[in-house]
């Protein structure tokens, strides 16, 4: 196996990995949207303008989860490609080795058709490799977009939280941990993304 | 990779082996091939890794296109791990295998190629004008397997049975069998399970009219030698590791 070949199953095998995790936090945001409705709903009008606040968070953090569960059937498709680009790249190889070993052989040349077919072969499978690539790079940016505004729903959350007298340090906190959740997926997102980043279609 | 012709009449039976390129921890074996007018079968045509000199060896006897059949005896990788590969190398082939073995030799890749399962009480193979027997070997040593006899060339394809670890450069046919008893014993003791499948098999075996018996690794047993190695067996308590 070449490190290109390892550095191509490494990489599509550590996007599963990382959003694994995004998932788990997409799932505590999800959490934590929960949470503070029913806070806002015990502060009343003390956090009148929270309310909308949470219905968004469980907006985003839906929208998240389905976006990652999409991603994550992609990357299956993604990792049964790569290990059949490997396996057609092996046949190219070997097919390439048996013609120049057949030498003067009576029918060397029969080997010729065998060894065109697999390297067309392995070339489609190479620009489908990045074609795909692409388009997950695509929906990972998507992603990374929801990661963004949730920051920016952090942000606003914890202005309105200032105005929620008693209920200050529970909003805060609610608005601490969707600010955490969205930093941790735009980083583990952006390891994704520049993991897949040197196989894209140029 | 060494060739040899071990049949010649209205068809072949070539082996090969003793490949000079093999990687030394890897167990040497023995492919056979039998050529008809129009097509080639491969007897355990071997590993993945053995896969480039044995596809160039084959070209000195027949074009790709003409490679219309594999057998598998087992499922063993040093049979048939290659299987992958010429599944993308032929386009118009099968592979006669133990039924038993189907779904687990898919794993090697087997998509292009027609997997004709090979039932219990075994069959035959027809190439041309040429009919092979497919004989029951179950539990020599895989629970699963098969030997191929051709009545015409009277050479009996016998898998693990008679297999000795040798050498590289071993000559291919047996040449003192007292001698060689010593390679073949611990081999056949250590990795044949069962007393009661060895004696069914000589049975099966002793109504054959055998002058060469071809095993996939070590050399090869011609004219008495072929008797004296039933003989030998025979006697022979297997299954020791337990």
């Amino acid at each position: 196996m070449t490190n290109q070949t390892k550095s191509q199953f490494i990489a599509v095998a550590s996007i599963t990995s990382e959003l694994s995790a995004v998932m788990v936090v997409a799932k505590e945001i999800s959490l934590a949207a929960a949470n503070a409705k029913a806070i806002a709903f015990r502060a009343g009008d003390k956090a009148k303008g929270f309310q909308p606040i949470t219905d968004f968070i469980n907006e985003l953090a839906k929208e998240t989860i389905e976006l990652v569960t999409n991603i994550n059937i992609y990357a299956l498709v993604l990792y049964r490609l790569t290990v059949d680009e490997f396996q057609k790249t092996t046949a190219y190889n070997k097919f390439e080795l048996a013609a120049k070993m057949a030498g003067d052989a009576v029918y060397a040349k029969s080997m010729q058709g065998p060894v065109d077919h697999a390297r067309l072969s392995m070339q489609d499978c190479q620009r489908q490799f990045k074609r795909d690539v692409s388009q997950l790079l695509g929906q990972l940016e998507a992603v990374m977009h929801h990661a963004r505004a949730a920051r920016v729903i952090a942000a606003n959350s914890r202005i309105e939280a200032s105005q929620a007298g008693e209920y200050l340090q529970s909003l805060q906190a609610v608005a601490e941990s969707v600010d955490k959740a969205a930093h941790t997926i735009h980083d583990n997102v952006q390891r994704c993304r520049i993991a897949l980043s040197i196989y894209r279609n140029s | 990779m060494k060739t040899t012709k071990i049949y010649e009449g209205s068809h072949q039976w070539i082996m090969f082996g003793r490949d000079e390129g093999k990687p030394s921890n890897i167990v040497d074996t023995n492919q056979y091939v039998v050529r008809t007018a129009n097509r080639c079968l491969l007897l355990d045509p071997g590993g993945a890794e053995l896969f480039a000199p044995m596809m160039a060896a084959v070209l000195h006897h027949a074009p790709v296109d003409q490679i219309t059949d594999l057998f598998a005896s087992h499922q063993d990788p040093d049979v048939i791990s290659s299987l992958g590969l010429w599944d993308q190398a032929l386009t118009n082939a099968k592979l006669h295998a133990p039924a038993v073995w189907e779904g687990f030799l898919r794993h090697y890749s087997c998509e292009s190629i027609e997997y004709v399962p090979i039932p219990d009480n075994g069959g035959t193979i027809k190439l041309e004008s040429v009919e092979l027997q497919i004989i029951p070997a179950h539990y020599l040593h895989s629970s699963g397997n098969f030997h191929v006899y051709d009545p015409q060339a009277k050479i009996l394809m016998s898998g693990d049975v008679g297999a000795a670890i040798e050498a590289p450069d071993t000559p291919v046919f047996v040449d003192n069998f007292a001698a060689h008893v010593e390679k073949m014993r611990y081999w056949h003791q250590r990795w044949m399970p069962s007393n009661q499948a060895k004696r069914v098999w000589i049975e099966r075996v002793r109504n054959l009219d055998i002058d060469i018996l071809a095993p996939q690794h070590g050399r090869m047993f011609k004219g008495d030698d072929v008797k004296r190695f039933l003989d030998w067996f025979d006697a022979l308590q297997v299954g020791i590791a337990v």
